[in-house]
């Protein structure tokens, strides 16, 4: 009896900390999908004037503006795990789009043989779970999403 | 007494109605309906082009160049439809004047037998994208003729000639009478038959733009490509086409004539460093060039959107 009442708390900690921890991965997961998503729709954008002068891929001009756009709406689906708003999640990211290649990414320093698009983004999530354990309550995820047409 | 109290405890339950919280099962069936009638959805909003570019209706063909007895006159074909692009008069210039815009045009510009470059306009043509009007090409819209002095003892028709001149240049104004009010007319002597011309043939993704020895499209993505021929520096008109060689993809059809253009799209990658060539064989059937065929090739790279490590 003395036993069970000490080690049932501990089991209690442990169990909670594991549900938690899966929710993160969850999270994780989606928050990565959306980025990826993001960045795909993004580079299906063409410059179609361009095609019909030279026959080659090229992003078109709002690619970063439509990366950013399905970023916050992919988003939004997650929004009861995110710890702020989507759109302001999104506004807050690092969207940049390589029309041309070969480009350099200043950021990652990445050479890119493509036009490409690229999302690096701090994304805030709850986990209050890890709040009642004297850890973090929320948890910022850095997502890197990079696509480009292969 | 019980009874009294029956009757208002029934009065108060039908004159105190309230709405049942449970979920409609069939909510969820079909749109809800809407005292209100549907509206169409918002037209988009209207770009306006800016002063000077104007919707193009109709589309550049061919250059044409005839003769009819000693007069030959340099013109150019158009058909009556819209590509959605926009277009806009650069220059108009006249028999023998320079431009900036000579060697631009895709068409290039067409000499006179004496070797001044014939009069007409050139063009830009646009679409309009994301950011607004976007140049595309320029072509040439020759407007011109000429009168070739008849070789030998074959006098021209009086009628048709100016009085002659003490100077010994052989190049003239003329002005005919059937076309006085239409352009001016230079006489020059006349050329030597000319050998079989080269026709160079051309794809394109558009009528009037420049042609493609190779083209990215995304996996998936409608693509219509144009058969064109040009003989010199310009365009002559393509009869009919066909694919005689590679993968056309989903092709809607794989001959047809030359106003219809090639409309396809692939659903495959091609290998690794590989690419799709497909072969046209392209008519042309004009009278300076005959009954000719060419063949054209395009190397086709199918590409799709994927993510980076």
């Amino acid at each position: 009896m003395v036993l069970t009442l000490v080690i049932a708390p501990l089991l209690f900690v442990a169990l909670a900390g594991v549900l938690q921890l899966g929710a993160l991965r969850v999270a994780v997961a989606r928050v990565r999908a959306a980025a990826d998503l993001a960045t795909l729709v993004a580079v299906n954008d063409q410059d179609d004037a361009e095609l019909a002068r030279s026959g080659s891929l090229r992003l078109s001009a709002d690619a970063a503006e439509v990366a950013r756009e399905y970023f916050a709406r992919e988003l939004e689906l997650s929004s009861s795990l995110l710890d702020g708003g989507a759109d302001a999640i999104a506004a807050a990211a690092d969207v940049a789009a390589y029309p041309s290649a070969p480009a350099y990414d200043t950021r990652t320093g990445a050479r890119y043989e493509r036009p490409t698009v690229r999302i690096a983004a701090q994304v805030p999530v709850r986990t209050p779970v890890f709040g009642a354990l004297v850890l973090r309550p929320v948890t910022t995820i850095e997502v890197l999403s990079v696509s480009s047409p292969r | 007494m019980k009874g009294v109290t029956a009757a208002v405890v029934v009065a108060v339950l039908v004159l105190w109605p309230s709405a049942a919280l449970a979920r409609d099962p069939f909510g969820d069936d079909g749109r809800p309906v809407s005292p209100e009638p549907e509206r169409d959805p918002d037209p988009a909003p209207l770009i306006a082009p800016p002063p000077g570019i104007y919707y193009v209706t109709e589309t550049y063909v061919a250059d044409v160049v005839t003769s009819s007895g000693p007069v030959t006159t340099y013109s150019t074909t158009t058909v009556h439809e819209s590509t959605g692009t926009y277009a806009r008069a650069l220059d108009t210039v006249g028999t023998g004047a320079s431009s900036v815009f000579d060697g631009s045009a895709f068409n290039g510009r067409r000499a006179l037998g004496d070797g001044r470059a014939v009069a007409g306009t050139y063009y830009e043509n646009y679409v309009l994208g994301a950011g607004g009007f976007v140049p595309i090409s320029v072509v040439f819209f020759q407007d011109d003729a000429e009168i070739a002095r008849l070789l030998g003892a074959t006098p021209a028709p009086p009628a048709q000639i100016t009085p002659p001149s003490t100077s010994a240049a052989t190049t003239r104004s003329f002005v005919p009478a059937c076309c006085a009010a239409e352009r001016p007319v230079a006489s020059t002597p006349s050329r030597t038959p000319t050998p079989a011309m080269v026709i160079r043939p051309g794809l394109s993704l558009l009528p009037a733009s420049a042609p493609l020895a190779s083209l990215e499209v995304l996996r998936g993505r409608a693509v219509a490509l144009y058969p064109r021929a040009f003989v010199e520096d310009r365009e002559v008109p393509v009869r009919s086409w066909a694919v005689i060689a590679g993968d056309t993809g989903e092709a809607l059809t794989t001959a047809g004539s030359g106003s219809v253009p090639f409309r396809t799209w692939w659903r495959r990658l091609a290998p690794p460093d590989a690419a799709y060539e497909v072969a046209f064989r392209i008519e042309v059937d004009t009278p300076e060039t005959g009954r000719r065929w060419v063949d054209a090739t395009i190397a086709v790279i199918v590409r799709s959107p994927a993510l980076e490590d």
